[in-house]
């Protein structure tokens, strides 16, 4: 998960903070990483719903963190395909960055909700239902 | 020590801040937060001196550091949050220890950085770096990737429950 988020930080942080015409040759090199990261965080977040499911699919604050991270990894390969596509005197524009400062505002949704799962859940087993 | 850090953490008020209903999630998540502002920068930035994404100049990234240091001070002004709270479960802690080992190491590595290699890195375009500048960016990839397992590990190696060498 840091590693992800990490490099959408170092991509969107660079989008905001520059307005110079050849802002970010190469950036779309982090992406490999980032998906590989992307793979982790779907592989560990299937085995911990698999061992509790009733705990993540009885709370509500579990779909806001899968809608939060879904949209921010869809916001990232936005990015990461207007980077390739782009040439060394590229400059990005307003919607550009405003994909950047959304996908910042996503991914601090995401760890908010992430960490609140372990304490908003008000079924740990699906054994109660039965 | 533990009756210091109690004591310090009940008189500027942390104590019934973290014990209130939101409290400990809201800095564990910021504690997060500071954390993937630190490996986004100072990581993706170990990265590059290793030789990743080799179009992208060193300067760009270096710039944003400053980022990269204000998620460490919201990683050590959250951490002392959680300590002070409770410190019994942290002080005797081997992850904790192990944690902090690893956090000395960064900063040594991080002085040795700005010791003797930033000027060079900063004056060496997208050129590949010497072995001993890959060294340290090395040295730091594996102490903060150790930093979040330990952090992480915490959790369950609370005292008295471990043993451990030193507790």
């Amino acid at each position: 998960m840091a590693l992800v988020v990490g490099i959408n930080v170092a991509v969107s942080l660079r989008l905001l903070t520059t307005n110079s015409p050849t802002t970010l040759p190469g950036f779309d090199k982090l992406y490999p990483l980032h998906w590989l990261g992307a793979c982790f965080i779907f592989i560990s977040g299937v085995a911990l719903l698999l061992a509790y499911p009733a705990k993540a699919l009885t709370n509500p604050v579990f779909y806001l963190k899968v809608a939060s991270l879904v949209t921010a990894l869809i916001i990232a390969f936005k990015i990461q395909m207007r980077l390739q596509r782009s040439s060394s005197d590229t400059r990005y524009s307003l919607s550009t960055k405003t994909l950047a400062a959304f996908a910042l505002v996503l991914w601090i949704v995401t760890i908010f909700t992430g960490r609140f799962l372990a304490y908003t859940n008000s079924v740990l087993l699906a054994s109660r239902f039965y | 020590m533990i009756d210091f850090l109690g004591g310090f953490s009940q008189f500027t008020g942390i104590y019934g801040f973290m014990n209130s209903m939101w409290g400990w999630p809201v800095i564990e998540s910021l504690h997060f937060i500071g954390l993937c502002l630190l490996l986004g920068t100072v990581g993706v930035f170990d990265l590059r001196m290793l030789g990743l994404a080799k179009q992208i100049p060193y300067q760009y990234l270096h710039k944003l550091v400053p980022f990269g240091v204000a998620g460490y001070l919201i990683n050590v002004t959250t951490g002392i949050m959680f300590l002070t709270t409770a410190p019994d479960q942290y002080v005797y802690n081997p992850a904790f220890q192990t944690k902090m080992l690893f956090m000395l190491l960064a900063g040594i590595n991080m002085l040795s950085f700005y010791g003797f290699c930033n000027q060079y890195v900063q004056n060496a375009g997208t050129n590949p770096l010497p072995t001993r500048i890959k060294l340290v960016a090395g040295i730091s990839l594996i102490a903060w990737s150790a930093i979040i397992v330990c952090g992480r590990l915490i959790t369950y190696f609370r005292p008295p429950y471990h043993w451990c060498l030193w507790c």
